[in-house]
């Protein structure tokens, strides 16, 4: 079955037959406990060719869910699978499509990339030398260079590089633009949107720099204290919120049950609300909400 | 396999591991303790976690498409293969400094074929108390390589206590006369049936504590 899943097609390395049969990732019911913290029956789902963003504020339970995945945390209970067969069993053949990073390259630094490369490729069936020599022209890497002198943004391009030579269908980032300059996570960012074109390959990324979904995501999963808040496309999840904000007295006691996140200030209010609550709002100013507001406020209502 | 012992040698193995094989050339002293030469390559091995430490080697090799115990399973094969080597290459040594230097070692065993038979027993012990301890997290080095160092030296303490003061054992024992090659051979034999024995049962052991763990 995996072959089939491997066979090119088009210059997309997900076959039709295999898309419609599977979804290529599936989380379902993702617990894992530990001391002082619990992921809670995380569940959702990664369409072929899409970019997800995966966000929450720190200790939200982002990594944690982005390892269970990969079988690098030990889950309590749930499943994940890829392309229709689970980690657990199939970790080594999973893993040959697809491709995960935790923070970058930060392995073997003293080391020249044309020797990590060397090691790295001989483990993968479909390892493309061409589509890798033509990463590095693209991504202005030179192999003789050792990891240590690579900048933040050129050791998320090298790890894209390797994962994109041996034809991953399925990227896995944890905050693949943290600590790069803006320039840098455009750039970042727009490799991903060709990626995902050009090849039908799927990424999940977790950030909390929001604007960067904003800019290339798709669909949004959004984690709170370890419990799934939310995974839908993005634009239909911004639209289903609205800012509010006007004077005290406008706040009427129908408004505080339903608004969220409510902040006041010198006779101002401002919060948010959901669209369908928008019928409470008559003779209140409105404005539609961006997914760093739609965050704040909701992380703000639970911290209150 | 083959990829991750490539891996092991290309990307992992201290280069400290190729100079202590050079210390087989401490045979060659008259008067030594010549467990001392092995006992550097364990120093060497040591480096080895010490430098994947240093270089992230877990996360790197949990990137790549093996099953975990695969990653132990290459470590425990780069570790018998440096510990091998160390052997190989003492053997001339051992010959040239029991053929050519006619002086009783004062300082211990002399390096026979019974010595080569005690070392593999000290590896041994060294692959299972250091793998088995240090895959129970993955990270911590110090105290699994101390507890190698403790097995290590209680074990050749001991053994030698017995040779040195056990007349039969000294006599048998501790020479070059061929005249007892067949009881040295006896615990060379044995020496290299425990070496097995407990460096299979250093992965089995290393491999279920670092599926356990979470990384």
């Amino acid at each position: 079955m995996l072959k089939k899943v491997s066979e090119k097609s088009n210059n997309s390395f997900v076959t039709t037959d295999i898309k419609n049969r599977y979804e290529i990732l599936s989380v379902r019911n993702l617990t894992k406990s530990y001391d002082t913290f619990k992921l809670k029956d995380v569940s959702f789902t990664l369409d072929p060719g899409t970019i997800m963003g995966f966000v929450g504020r720190n200790g939200a339970g982002k990594t944690t869910t982005l390892k269970a995945m990969v079988n690098l945390v030990h889950s309590d209970s749930g499943n994940v699978s890829f392309f229709g067969m689970d980690i657990k069993t199939h970790e080594s053949e999973i893993k040959q499509h697809i491709s995960f990073s935790f923070g970058g390259v930060d392995y073997y630094l003293q080391k020249k990339l044309s020797s990590i490369t060397d090691v790295y490729r001989r483990f993968y069936d479909q390892w493309d030398e061409k589509a890798y020599q033509d990463y590095l022209n693209r991504f202005e890497l030179d192999p003789k260079k050792k990891a240590k002198e690579l900048s933040q943004g050129m050791r998320v391009k090298y790890s894209l590089a390797l994962a994109l030579s041996h034809h991953a269908e399925i990227l896995i980032l944890d905050e693949p633009t943290s600590g790069l300059d803006p320039v840098s996570r455009d750039e970042i960012l727009n490799i991903f949107e060709e990626v995902v074109d050009e090849h039908q390959t799927s990424i999940l990324f977790s950030t909390h720099i929001t604007s960067d979904l904003e800019k290339c995501a798709d669909k949004i999963t959004y984690i709170k204290n370890g419990q799934l808040v939310v995974s839908q496309e993005m634009k239909s999840f911004t639209d289903s919120y609205l800012l509010v904000n006007g004077s005290s007295d406008q706040l009427t006691e129908s408004l505080q049950n339903t608004i969220i996140g409510c902040h006041e200030r010198r006779g101002e209010f401002s919060g948010l609300i959901r669209l369908q609550d928008s019928g409470v709002t008559q003779g209140i100013k409105t404005a539609p909400a961006d997914l760093e507001s739609i965050m704040v406020h909701i992380e703000r209502k639970q911290t209150k | 396999m083959k990829n991750m012992l490539y891996k092991e040698f290309k990307l992992s193995v201290h280069p400290t591991c190729y100079l202590f094989l050079l210390l087989s050339s401490m045979l060659l002293i008259p008067n030594y303790p010549y467990y001392v030469s092995f006992f550097y390559q364990t120093l060497g091995i040591f480096f080895i976690f010490v430098g994947g430490q240093a270089n992230n080697d877990v996360y790197f090799t949990t990137l790549l498409p093996i099953p975990k115990r695969d990653a132990v399973k290459a470590r425990c094969m780069t570790i018998v293969i440096l510990e091998l080597l160390q052997i190989v290459v003492s053997i001339p040594f051992a010959i040239i400094r029991g053929t050519l230097i006619p002086l009783e070692n004062q300082a211990g065993m002399e390096a026979n074929v019974a010595f080569f038979g005690l070392v593999f027993v000290m590896f041994g012990l060294f692959n299972l108390s250091f793998l088995t301890l240090f895959y129970k997290t993955a990270y911590k080095m110090g105290v699994p390589y101390l507890f190698a160092c403790i097995s290590m030296t209680v074990f050749v303490g001991l053994s030698e206590l017995a040779i040195q003061l056990t007349p039969v054992l000294k006599t048998t024992m501790d020479t070059f006369n061929p005249v007892y090659l067949p009881q040295q051979l006896m615990v060379l034999l044995v020496g290299i049936l425990i070496f097995v024995l407990l460096t299979i049962l250093s992965y089995r052991k290393a491999a279920a504590h670092f599926e356990q763990i979470d990384l």
